[in-house]
C-alpha cells in the first residue's frame, strides 16, 4: 500500500470525505469544506478529478448485453412452473373416484376388524396342526389309557367300548396304549375304570393324570 | 436518504406489498428498475450475460417469495442489493469467477453504441478494477456506482462496518496508485497526494 501517510491531516480527511461528498449523502458543512479545502490543495483537487472520473465510469450503463423482457418472461415461466403443482389441488375438488376408493378403504379395515374379533372370540384353542416344540394337548377329564391284549380282537374291543360307553380319543401309541374316554356325561370315569380293569384282555386301564 | 430516494423507497414497499398479494404487474415494475442497476453491479462479479440474467432472476424470485416477510429495517434497494450479492457470489462459486470471454455480439455492440470517450473510460476503469479483490469491487461499485452509504454497504455485504470501510480504503488506495498511470497520467502526482 502506497498511502502516504505523512500526509497533511486535512488532505486525508478531504480524502475520506470525497466518496461521501460525490455522491450527496456528506452534510451541506462537510461539502462545504472539502470545496475550501480543494481550493488551496492542488494535490487534492487532482484527486478529486480522479474520483470524480472513476465516479462517471462506475455509472456507465452496463457493458455486457441483458435484455430485460427476456429475463422478466423467463421469470415469470419460471413462476408459472412452481404454482402449477400447487394450484391444482387446491382448484379441483375430490373427485367421486378418490371419494369411491377412500369408502373402499374404510369397508375393507372394518371387515377386517370384525374378522380378526371372530377369530379371536373362536379362541383358537383347537388348531387344525400342531408343531414339533407345542406341548401334548392336555387329556379330556377321565381319561382312561388302556393297553388291550393284543389278542384281543376289534369286534371285543369295540363292544366293550360300547358297553361302558367310551371312546377313543387317540392311541394306539408305540407301546398299543389307547386314551379313552366317556362319550357322554352321563358315564363316569370311575365305574368305567373298574370296569376295565376287571375285563379279561385289559393288560391295562389307568386313570390319564389331568394337568392342571 | 434525499426526497428522490424517499419516494423511489416508498415506490418500491407499494411494490412488494403488491407482490406480497401476487401481483405480478407489480414484480414486473420491480423488476424493469432495478434490471439496469443490477446488470452494471453484476458485470463487475462476472463478464457473463447468461449468469447475469441468471443471478437477476433467482434475486427477484427471492424477492416475489419473500415479499411479504419485508419489513422495512432497511430500502427496498438495500434490501434487493444484498440478495443479488449473495446470488451473484453464489453464482460465482458455482460457474467459476473467472471472467469468461465476452460475447462477440456484446463487442460490436459496445464498438456501435459506446462514443469513444465512453469506451475509452470503460477500458480505463475495467483494467483499475481488474487489480482489486471481488469484495473491493464490489464495495467500490456500491459507494461510487449506485451511491450506498457505508451502513447499507455494510447490510448489504452483511459484515461490519469497519470491514467495508477497510475494503473501501484498500480499494481506494489501490486505484489511486494504478488508475493515473492507466491513462497515460505522470504517476507522480500519487506520491504527492494525500
Amino acid at each position: 500500500m502506497t498511502f502516504p501517510m505523512d500526509s497533511g491531516k486535512d488532505c486525508v480527511h478531504a480524502w475520506e470525505m470525497m466518496p461521501w461528498v460525490m455522491q450527496g449523502s456528506a452534510t451541506q458543512e462537510q461539502g462545504a469544506w472539502l470545496e475550501s479545502h480543494l481550493a488551496q490543495c492542488e494535490s487534492c483537487r487532482a484527486e478529486f478529478a480522479q474520483q470524480s472520473r472513476l465516479r462517471l465510469a462506475l455509472s456507465l450503463p452496463a457493458d455486457v448485453p441483458v435484455n430485460a423482457d427476456v429475463g422478466l418472461g423467463r421469470l415469470l415461466a419460471r413462476l408459472d412452473t412452481a404454482d402449477a403443482p400447487e394450484a391444482r389441488p387446491r382448484s379441483r375438488p375430490p373427485s367421486w373416484l378418490s371419494r369411491a376408493l377412500v369408502a373402499a378403504v374404510l369397508v375393507q379395515a372394518l371387515g377386517i376388524g370384525v374378522l380378526g374379533v371372530k377369530l379371536w372370540s373362536m379362541g383358537g384353542g383347537n388348531p387344525a396342526y400342531r408343531t414339533l416344540s407345542q406341548e401334548t394337548l392336555p387329556a379330556a377329564p377321565g381319561a382312561i389309557r388302556v393297553v388291550p391284549d393284543a389278542s384281543m380282537t376289534l369286534a371285543d374291543w369295540s363292544a366293550l367300548l360300547h358297553a361302558l360307553r367310551l371312546q377313543v380319543v387317540s392311541g394306539p401309541n408305540d407301546v398299543g396304549a389307547y386314551t379313552v374316554a366317556p362319550a357322554s356325561s352321563a358315564s363316569t370315569a370311575q365305574h368305567a375304570l373298574q370296569q376295565l380293569r376287571t375285563t379279561r384282555g385289559i393288560l391295562l386301564a389307568e386313570p390319564v393324570a389331568v394337568t392342571p | 436518504m434525499n426526497d428522490d430516494a424517499t419516494d423511489s423507497d416508498a415506490t418500491d414497499r407499494m411494490l412488494l406489498q403488491r407482490m406480497a398479494a401476487g401481483d405480478r404487474v407489480a414484480l414486473g415494475v420491480l423488476y424493469r428498475s432495478y434490471h439496469g442497476r443490477l446488470c452494471r453491479f453484476l458485470t463487475r462479479l462476472t463478464r457473463r450475460a447468461d449468469v447475469i440474467e441468471e443471478v437477476i432472476n433467482d434475486c427477484f424470485w427471492i424477492a416475489w417469495q419473500k415479499a411479504g416477510t419485508f419489513h422495512g429495517d432497511s430500502r427496498v434497494s438495500t434490501w434487493l442489493m444484498g440478495i443479488a450479492y449473495r446470488c451473484g457470489l453464489k453464482a460465482l462459486r458455482q460457474h467459476g469467477d473467472e471472467p469468461v470471454e465476452d460475447d462477440p455480439r456484446h463487442e460490436e455492440r459496445s464498438a456501435t453504441h459506446d462514443l469513444d470517450e465512453d469506451r475509452e473510460l470503460r477500458d480505463w476503469l475495467g483494467k483499475g478494477l481488474e487489480r482489486l479483490s471481488v469484495d473491493q469491487r464490489v464495495v467500490i461499485e456500491l459507494v461510487y456506482g449506485v451511491g450506498h452509504t457505508l451502513d447499507d454497504v455494510a447490510v448489504i455485504m452483511q459484515c461490519p462496518v469497519g470491514t467495508v470501510k477497510a475494503r473501501l480504503f484498500h480499494a481506494r488506495v489501490k486505484l489511486r496508485n494504478v488508475l493515473p498511470t492507466l491513462a497515460g497520467d505522470s504517476p507522480k502526482r500519487t506520491e504527492n497526494a494525500p
